[in-house]
């Protein structure tokens, strides 16, 4: 009997599997009439066939998706959208897939790796299907759309979600030292004061983490009014007096015993530090929201605005969008999925969730934020953000200015002759370029 | 006269075609798959674009790259220098003590083989707890060192997980060595007169000698590519510590925001040179007849 119940369900979820999408299995015998009613119907029309591929985040994040994808399989019945998410490496493998010609017709492409592959024309300029349907550039988050422009002035790609990076604070902390949290006005020198007043090395309390990370010590360039790359992204910046001074800032907070990387606190990711209360303040992303809320509930912690530095304010953006291949079949059913998964009302549903920031500017006056402030933070830095993108060679820059952290703090290395060295090691790589 | 000739043939011609599935599985994927890589290490290729012939380009940048000549290889080349001998010393000393009747032998045996038969990933991660700068290794010895994070411990730290994990395997094979040797030569030297030393050094040594090549030649060419453990552990830092050839291989070829295919498969060649080079010399310094 057992058997035969499992057999059932078993079948009926073979015949469902047909259909958009799975339904919920109590009314087993009903739900397989219906679906297989539509299914025959369905056959008369040719349907087009996308493939959709992106990293497998988390189940939530997944699961999220593959509502987003059910819903537009409602709105676009002609379309069959094949989700094969990529596990492991994954721009080693989409890297290859492109190189075999064998790449799904939409993937996820990182604002990081976007120059290399508009650089060699594998993505569909979207401008046409943009007019076409009446998507307008100035419905998204406009340095979002423009950093998914290419050299060209046509846009690769729609962007899905994006995070900027706010200051976290432990509110405890704040209290214990008696002094006032941090506000979107502070300065450096707020910072730096806060930061003194924080610490306590002896119980292993530090006031900042200052990681030697490519991907968090760049805001204190642009809120210096430096910049890492020139603007053609064929020379860096890195040696500029701009961001020596702001490398000179950023690693005093270690120096002088009241910032710490990961390793001092014996964590891998400062996130961890941050709620185990050994770092009063961070910069992070609203990835470290949820992480918070499932590993450290009890922690009482604020976020703002990163501070203003000499030059006003800066801040990094890391963003994703859905490209469409040049190798597919079917540009015009890409197309009409990618517009579902980016409409104001996909975008609301992800925001609702909590789980990424959607791209479009409208949202900005979503209740969502009313009872999320922190969240609010972090989507209005794009305001004065520069995405986390520095050319073709973007690995090297990132690796390079890691190193040039890292010898200042594990070998003692000076700040300007690090930086120096470090810019001399990107140009190298740049001009070897062939 | 032709009848067996024909015979022949024909016992030929059925051995080819029962070889034939692996025959084309080794061409394919062994055959052409080296020989495109030796043609890829000739030019510079993207991925994107199709390759483009730069004769020795690859190769003469290899001679004034920095990362290469003064991270990746004097890595490597300690990481062997070190690890070979040291788990080779190691696991002889284990055979010849589970080589004696103690209580529990079959115990230890199962015990000393258990990390070869572990994943090398689950086993890097273990470690990277255990080397965590408030983990056990600091708390048992009373030290607070960054094992992972620090330049100079670093390498030391992936050398010590590499011998705890393969030392296991080269056991089981100098067990299987010493019990190869027939009991009537120590029974010959024992009458002779001769002491323990004696007789390790002039009966156990040298008909172990084979063994010792073979676990010296599988070490060296697992140490030259060294990677998991790397992967996992530090990948490739803190300031290139632990970058080494293998691991360069990997970085160009597929964690550059461009991808260098036609570098790293030079690299590739350069580093299968290498391993040859050390087996020939190896192969010359041991593996002379073994004479008793």
């Amino acid at each position: 009997m057992k058997r035969f119940l499992l057999l059932l369900a078993v079948l009926a979820l073979a015949v469902t599997a047909c259909a958009p999408a799975a339904t919920p299995t109590p009314a087993v015998t009903r739900e397989v009439v219906v679906t297989r009613v539509e299914v025959t119907r369905e056959v008369e029309k040719p349907k087009a066939t996308v493939r959709l591929s992106g990293w497998a985040a988390n189940p939530q994040e997944t699961a999220l998706l593959e509502s987003l994808l059910y819903r537009c399989s409602l709105k676009n019945p002609d379309v069959v959208v094949k989700y094969e998410p990529i596990t492991g490496d994954y721009w080693a493998k989409i890297k290859t897939l492109v190189a075999s010609g064998e790449e799904p017709d939409i993937y996820y492409m990182d604002i990081f790796q976007f120059p290399f592959f508009v650089s060699k024309g594998v993505l569909v300029p979207l401008d046409d299907y943009m007019a076409k349907s009446g998507v307008k550039k100035e419905d998204f988050i406009k340095t979002l759309i423009d950093a998914f422009t290419g050299p060209d002035g046509k846009v690769y790609g729609i962007p899905k979600d994006f995070n900027t990076l706010a200051l976290f604070y432990n509110k405890d902390l704040f209290a214990q030292a008696g002094i006032p949290e941090p506000n979107e006005n502070w300065t450096w020198d707020d910072l730096k004061n806060a930061a003194r007043k924080l610490s306590d090395p002896a119980k292993g309390i530090y006031g900042l983490g200052v990681p030697a990370d490519p991907g968090r010590f760049p805001i204190f360039v642009f809120q210096n009014g430096g910049r890492i790359m020139t603007p053609d992204f064929k020379d860096t910046l890195l040696d500029s007096p701009e961001v020596i001074e702001a490398a000179k800032f950023y690693t005093s907070f270690r120096a002088e015993k009241i910032g710490a990387i990961p390793a001092d606190v014996g964590v891998d990711w400062q996130g961890t530090g941050f709620g185990q209360g050994k770092l009063a303040m961070v910069f992070e992303g609203g990835w470290l929201i949820p992480y918070l809320r499932e590993q450290f509930p009890n922690l009482k912690w604020g976020a703002t605005f990163p501070p203003k530095g000499p030059k006003g304010r800066g801040n990094l953006i890391f963003t994703v969008a859905y490209v469409i291949s040049k190798n597919s079949k079917n540009p015009e059913a890409a197309w009409k999925t990618i517009e579902c998964l980016t409409s104001e009302e996909s975008q609301t549903v992800v925001l609702s969730t909590g789980f990424a920031l959607p791209s479009r500017a409208k949202l900005t006056e979503h209740e969502y934020f009313k009872t999320h402030p922190e969240s609010l933070v972090i989507f209005k830095g794009a305001e004065f953000g520069t995405p986390f993108m520095w050319g073709l060679r973007g690995d090297v820059v990132n690796e390079q200015m890691g190193k040039a952290l890292e010898r200042i703090y594990l070998e003692g290395q000076d700040v300007e002759a690090s930086f120096k060295q470090a810019a001399e090691e990107v140009r190298k790589a740049l001009k070897e370029q062939q | 006269m032709p009848r067996i000739r024909r015979r022949q043939l024909g016992e030929w011609i059925a051995a080819y075609v029962l070889l034939s599935p692996y025959l084309f599985v080794f061409l394919v994927f062994n055959v052409f798959a080296i020989a495109y890589a030796l043609y890829l290490s000739f030019t510079y290729f993207d991925l994107f674009s199709p390759p483009r012939w730069i004769g020795l380009g690859n190769y003469l940048y290899l001679l004034r790259d920095n990362l290469f000549l003064q991270k990746a290889v004097p890595n490597t080349l300690k990481y062997v220098a070190v690890v070979v001998p040291v788990q080779t010393v190691i696991s002889l000393l284990l055979a010849f003590a589970l080589d004696q009747e103690i209580k529990f032998r079959r115990f230890f045996r199962t015990l000393f083989y258990v990390p070869s038969v572990t994943s090398s990933v689950v086993i890097s991660l273990i470690f990277l707890w255990l080397f965590k700068k408030t983990g056990v290794i600091n708390q048992i010895l009373g030290l607070s060192i960054d094992w992972l994070t620090s330049p100079t411990f670093a390498l030391p730290t992936i050398m010590i997980v590499n011998i705890w994990a393969t030392t296991g395997t080269m056991m089981v094979i100098f067990l299987a060595g010493l019990q190869d040797i027939p009991v009537t030569y120590y029974e010959a030297a024992m009458i002779d007169g001769a002491n323990r030393w004696q007789m390790l050094r002039h009966i156990t040594i040298p008909l172990l000698r084979p063994v010792i090549f073979f676990v010296v030649t599988m070490g060296v060419i697992g140490c030259f590519q060294v990677f998991d453990q790397i992967y996992v552990m530090t990948a490739g830092g803190p300031l290139d510590s632990t970058t080494t050839i293998a691991y360069l291989i990997y970085k160009w070829a597929f964690q550059s925001t461009t991808p260098f295919m036609g570098r790293a498969s030079a690299v590739a060649f350069v580093l299968a040179g290498m391993i040859l080079i050390v087996t020939v010399i190896q192969r010359r310094l041991i593996e002379r007849p073994a004479e008793v």
